[in-house]
């Protein structure tokens, strides 16, 4: 019998709300599934468009990008500049047939312990169902590199 | 007169009375249907201008070449509403300074040119926001609507049709009036975040890469799109993202020399529908 498919998800998320958050879901106990690899920045505005389609490149099967709630950023408005790139970013994956459940985006504050655990085993879960990132992990193997995350 | 010989002799005028130092126009090109560029220093040149419906090249682009506007003075361009909205942008993101820019401004409808009043940029500010007014009526293009009709899986399978015939020679980027970075991110290696080889996943990344860095700057001028050697339609991606930040932001840009770029800018209430 075969496997079942656990996906590989990669989180980009702000050191001072998401990560903090994160890290209330682990002091919390809370469960959530071990699938997303968690990639710390200061900030949401230090979340370059290319750090998706680097983690696609390197065989993700989705994405999350999360950060301070708006008027909660320590630098005070690194998200509602990210805001905005993640309009302009996600209208184009969107155009080129990236699938909406693949990059998801959110707003975690250091008290949302609860909201991130939940988060992380929906978007688990809806990626699961979906399955691996096919198209894209085609265009991997044809560069002849081997994919990982 | 021709309008072709009013801006000849309006270029010879100006450079013979040394208001600018260098007119950039169109000369004939190598069919009767193509210009090129030209870069006149002497009114007696003047008469090799070529002004008529052909002449579709945003040059704006050449302004930026490296030194010609060092010395503070002044240059001369033929330039479409589009043209001067192209400058209106480079203004704003420091790379020129709007009093070295004379307007030769016109534009095509249809087989003709015509003249379009004004000198500096600022004096095209009215036909600029009348653009933008029928840019937001426009409907989205044909193809891209049926785009949008079709599962994620295949319009994924339509862009990598397209872009696997892309051959990564960036001609897209130099034909673009707005890529004026001297060093690309794509030409980056430390680190290197897109592949530089012309395999399918590569060209994918490159064309992600070119149409988020151009979204809310790029003036549709077609530069690009008329470029690319392999015809990969730059333009749809182009257009999704002028649409994008026109519904989300209400932003067009280049609407005038100092309004802020829209990815260096917000606005606490900006639209957020998407965001868990
Ligand atoms: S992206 Fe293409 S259409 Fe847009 S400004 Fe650049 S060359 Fe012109
Ligand atoms: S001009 Fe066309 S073929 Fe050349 S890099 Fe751009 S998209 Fe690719």
């Amino acid at each position: 019998m075969s496997e079942p498919f656990e996906p590989k998800i990669v989180a980009f998320v702000c050191t001072y709300c998401t990560y903090a958050g994160a890290d209330l879901a682990g002091t919390s106990r809370l469960k959530y599934p071990p699938n997303v690899r968690i990639v710390r920045l200061p900030c949401t505005g230090r979340i370059s468009p290319m750090f998706i389609l680097k983690a696609f490149q390197k065989g993700a099967d989705g994405v999350l990008v999360s950060g301070c709630h708006p008027g909660d950023c320590h630098f005070d408005h690194g998200n509602y500049h990210a805001r905005r790139r993640w309009t302009a970013f996600n209208a184009l994956l969107q155009f080129t047939g990236v699938p909406e459940e693949r990059v998801k985006f959110s707003w975690i504050s250091a008290a949302e312990g609860i909201k991130f655990a939940e988060l992380i085993e929906s978007i688990t879960e809806e990626i699961r169902t979906a399955g691996p990132f096919e198209q894209y992990h085609k265009l991997i193997a044809e560069t002849g590199s081997a994919a990982s995350v | 007169m021709s309008i072709q010989e009013q801006y000849r002799s309006r270029a010879k005028e100006l450079l013979r009375e040394g208001t600018v130092k260098m007119v950039i126009g169109y000369g004939a090109g190598t069919t009767p249907l193509r210009r090129r560029p030209i870069f006149i220093t002497s009114p007696d040149d003047a008469d090799r201008l070529v002004l008529d419906a052909a002449c579709r090249t945003n040059l704006a682009g050449y302004l930026l070449r490296e030194g010609l506007l060092a010395d503070q003075k002044s240059v001369a361009v033929f330039l479409t509403p589009d043209g001067v909205r192209t400058i209106n942008i480079l203004a704003a993101e420091s790379q020129l300074a709007t009093e070295q820019v004379i307007v030769l401004g016109f534009q095509i409808d249809g087989e003709n040119a015509r003249q379009l009043e004004g000198t500096r940029v600022a004096d095209f500010s009215g036909i600029i926001a009348e653009r933008k007014k029928k840019r937001k009526e426009q409907p989205s293009h044909e193809v891209a609507r049926k785009l949008e009709q079709m599962t994620s899986v295949e319009r994924f399978s339509f862009w990598e049709g397209e872009f696997s015939r892309c051959i990564k020679c960036y001609a897209c980027r130099a034909a673009c009036p707005m890529c004026w970075c001297r060093r690309c991110v794509v030409d980056n290696n430390q680190p290197q975040w897109v592949n530089t080889s012309s395999h399918t996943l590569g060209n994918l990344e490159w064309n992600l890469v070119r149409a988020f860095h151009l979204a809310g700057r790029c003036v549709e001028c077609g530069n690009c799109s008329e470029a690319c050697p392999v015809n990969i339609p730059l333009h749809l991606l182009n257009r999704r993202m002028t649409e994008e930040v026109l519904t989300a932001f209400d932003y067009y840009p280049g609407a005038d020399e100092h309004q802020e770029p829209v990815l260096a800018s917000f606005r606490k209430d900006d639209p957020e529908t998407f965001i868990l």
